[in-house]
């Protein structure tokens, strides 16, 4: 699977990755004569070492130059939010550095491609699913949907109307299909949220987030046992499917 | 990102490995504030000088990228660690000393002038309004943004330098107009001492963090705005400021509907308490930012006909065009300390000399702790020599 992230560093780098799901400072995080993290555990020599974002002392350029003239740093950088003191780093010391990247969707020891001009992340052992999560709004309240026993994915657990995006599929037909077929509600989006990624075994699901506005009663099929409609402050208490939270902040509710 | 010809040419490498990677970087930079393209700039100021906070991994890059590359504008430099020539006198050990005076040369042979101060602009290196520039040292990028509107976002080291080769930067955030508008404004009630404008900008930069202050209530001179500026910088990110009917782009920006704070003596009396921890000190400083002439000439004139009583070391930083423009000035100070030039009391090492030291400087009472692991006192300058006299 590819993911498209932000091109900042130039250069293509193949490795293991080496997640530490933090920001970061090169000065005083990493011993510059072995490349073991002094946060964290782990060697990022050779590594694809991924972060949330640098931070500390603006030296912390220098420290990955240093770190390059022993033959001791990362093959190549992921972050999610690139910022001066490492962007510096890696230009300096030639580090292809991609970012723009769910840092959450990244195991350590997953194989990782980045190249640097294109902005990608390539996990060539990783299968990409891509859903969508459809919310309907009615005045200041969401419909919630339970699932059914039956589903093999998160039964008994509250969400919205969702399902795998079909080949050829964008996430407004998806999701106006998935509803259609869930819910007997006939509507286009009004929204489309930024999409997110989680992580699963072997796979990484990529949510889109997707908003109606309808005032029809839903008509249930197999898929789901019962609905609600509720604050979505409420949804915070029920027992919901994963970061269903993030789909809701990202639609803006 | 749109790029020129030209600069797509240094890009591809036909003018040499150094500029292409100095070129590179500055997109690099560029690319992740959303820059749409790069603009020329007519100087450079850099910082990442000293040995003591760049260390060894800095000399390696520097040796590295001196050998393929010139500045294209005139470049200037920050304080080092220790005074080029009274090294010895500062207690800066022979290892030390070496290593400092190899970064400077490295820096020399790229063609950046090699006198080093946090205020190039009272030395030779002052832009004009609009100029574009790339600017290193958070108090001096702030002193030309506000009170000469040229133009300089917050220059790291490596990228000021990487602009500096290739005469360009990336135009984004205080390049453009529209990102040099106030966001606070600031009504000042203070006594007007050359302490007082110290202690404002402590106040002010340690509430609005990276915001632009517009102020009311004050006029500060040139030595008033640097100390305030360094504050401001130091305690906060504040990179720009405007002074009503004051600074240059003071009339061009409307405070409609900004936040209004106040700040008078309470607040001064918090921001002194915070920063002052000890009484008894061991050095003194004053020059943070390095001193202009004229205050080199006015406490010349206070210091005349005094005699000093105690043993209690005192430092006057300076940059070294003052040093040598003023003898007779600088005599009268060395009786009661000594006169460095290219360094600072933030930048050398401080920590292996003394643990408890004094400044009229907010920033330098900053940075004396955490930098080098000093107690401090803060107070203004006539307080200060009162304890040596």
């Amino acid at each position: 699977m590819i993911i498209n992230g932000r091109a900042i560093a130039s250069g293509r780098a193949e490795a293991e990755v080496l997640v530490l799901n933090e920001d970061f400072s090169f000065l005083g995080g990493v011993d510059t004569a072995t490349g073991e993290l002094r946060v964290g555990e782990g060697n990022i020599s050779g590594r694809m070492f991924a972060f949330r974002r640098g931070k500390g002392s603006t030296v912390g350029s220098y420290t990955i130059f240093d770190l390059k003239t022993k033959n001791l740093a990362p093959a190549g950088i992921i972050n999610a939010t690139a910022e001066t003191i490492v962007t510096t780093g890696a230009v300096i010391a030639d580090i292809p550095l991609v970012d723009g990247i769910d840092i959450d969707a990244l195991r350590s020891g997953d194989r990782a491609i980045i190249d640097g001009d294109s902005g990608t992340l390539e996990l060539p052992d990783l299968e990409l699913r891509e859903v969508v999560s459809g919310i309907v709004r009615r005045g200041d309240d969401i419909l919630l949907l339970r699932r059914s026993d039956e589903e093999s994915h998160f039964p008994r657990m509250w969400g919205g109307a969702s399902g795998l995006m079909e080949a050829g599929e964008g996430p407004e037909d998806a999701a106006s299909r998935e509803l259609l077929e869930e819910t007997q509600i006939d509507a286009r989006p009004t929204l489309i949220g930024r999409s997110f990624l989680i992580r699963g075994d072997g796979i990484i699901w990529k949510v889109h987030p997707v908003l109606f506005e309808a005032d029809d009663e839903p008509t249930l099929n197999w898929e789901h046992c019962d609905y609600r409609w509720v604050s979505p402050a409420d949804s915070a208490g029920m027992d919901t499917v994963p970061r269903l939270n993030e789909v809701l902040v990202r639609l803006g509710l | 990102m749109n790029l020129s010809a030209a600069e797509q040419r240094i890009l591809d490498g036909e003018e040499g490995e150094g500029a292409r990677k100095a070129l590179e970087l500055v997109v690099a930079l560029g690319k992740i504030y959303g820059a749409e393209d790069l603009v020329p700039i007519t100087s450079a100021h850099l910082s990442g000088v000293s040995y003591k906070t760049i260390g060894d991994g800095g000399i390696v890059y520097l040796e590295h990228v001196s050998q393929g590359a010139k500045v294209r504008v005139p470049s200037t430099l920050n304080p080092s660690g220790m005074d080029s020539v009274r090294w010895r006198e500062m207690g800066v050990s022979e290892e030390f000393a070496a290593k400092q005076l190899h970064i400077i040369d490295l820096y020399g042979s790229m063609g950046v002038e090699t006198s080093c101060s946090c205020t190039p602009y009272l030395a030779g290196n002052l832009p004009r309004k609009g100029d574009h520039v790339a600017w290193a040292e958070s108090s001096a990028l702030s002193m030309v943004n506000s009170m000469v509107g040229a133009r300089t976002n917050r220059e790291g080291g490596p990228g000021a330098l990487a602009a500096a080769i290739v005469g360009r930067t990336a135009n984004y955030g205080l390049h453009l107009k529209e990102n040099r508008s106030p966001t606070v404004v600031v009504e000042a009630d203070i006594d007007g001492s050359l302490f007082s404008h110290s202690l404002l900008g402590q106040a002010v930069g340690s509430r609005i963090g990276n915001g632009i202050p517009y102020f009311r209530g004050i006029r500060p001179d040139w030595e008033e705005a640097k100390i305030m500026a360094a504050a401001m910088a130091a305690s906060g990110a504040v990179a720009m400021f405007h002074v009503e009917d004051h600074t240059p782009e003071s009339s061009e920006h409307s405070t409609e509907g900004l936040e209004v704070i106040n700040i008078g003596d309470e607040e001064l009396k918090d921001a002194h308490e915070s920063l002052s921890v000890v009484e008894d000190v061991e050095l003194i400083a004053f020059g943070c930012p390095h001193l202009s002439m004229r205050e080199v000439r006015e406490m010349a004139y206070y210091l005349e006909g005094k005699v000093k009583k105690s043993d209690v070391k005192v430092w006057f930083c300076t940059s070294r065009q003052v040093r040598d423009a003023l003898p007779k000035e600088v005599a009268t100070l060395e009786r009661f300390g000594t006169v460095l030039a290219d360094t600072c009391m933030v930048v050398t090492p401080v920590e292996g000399l003394y643990e408890r030291s004094a400044s009229d400087s907010a920033k330098a009472c900053n940075y004396l702790p955490t930098l080098c692991s000093q107690k401090v006192r803060c107070d203004s300058f006539q307080t200060l020599m009162e304890v040596v006299m």
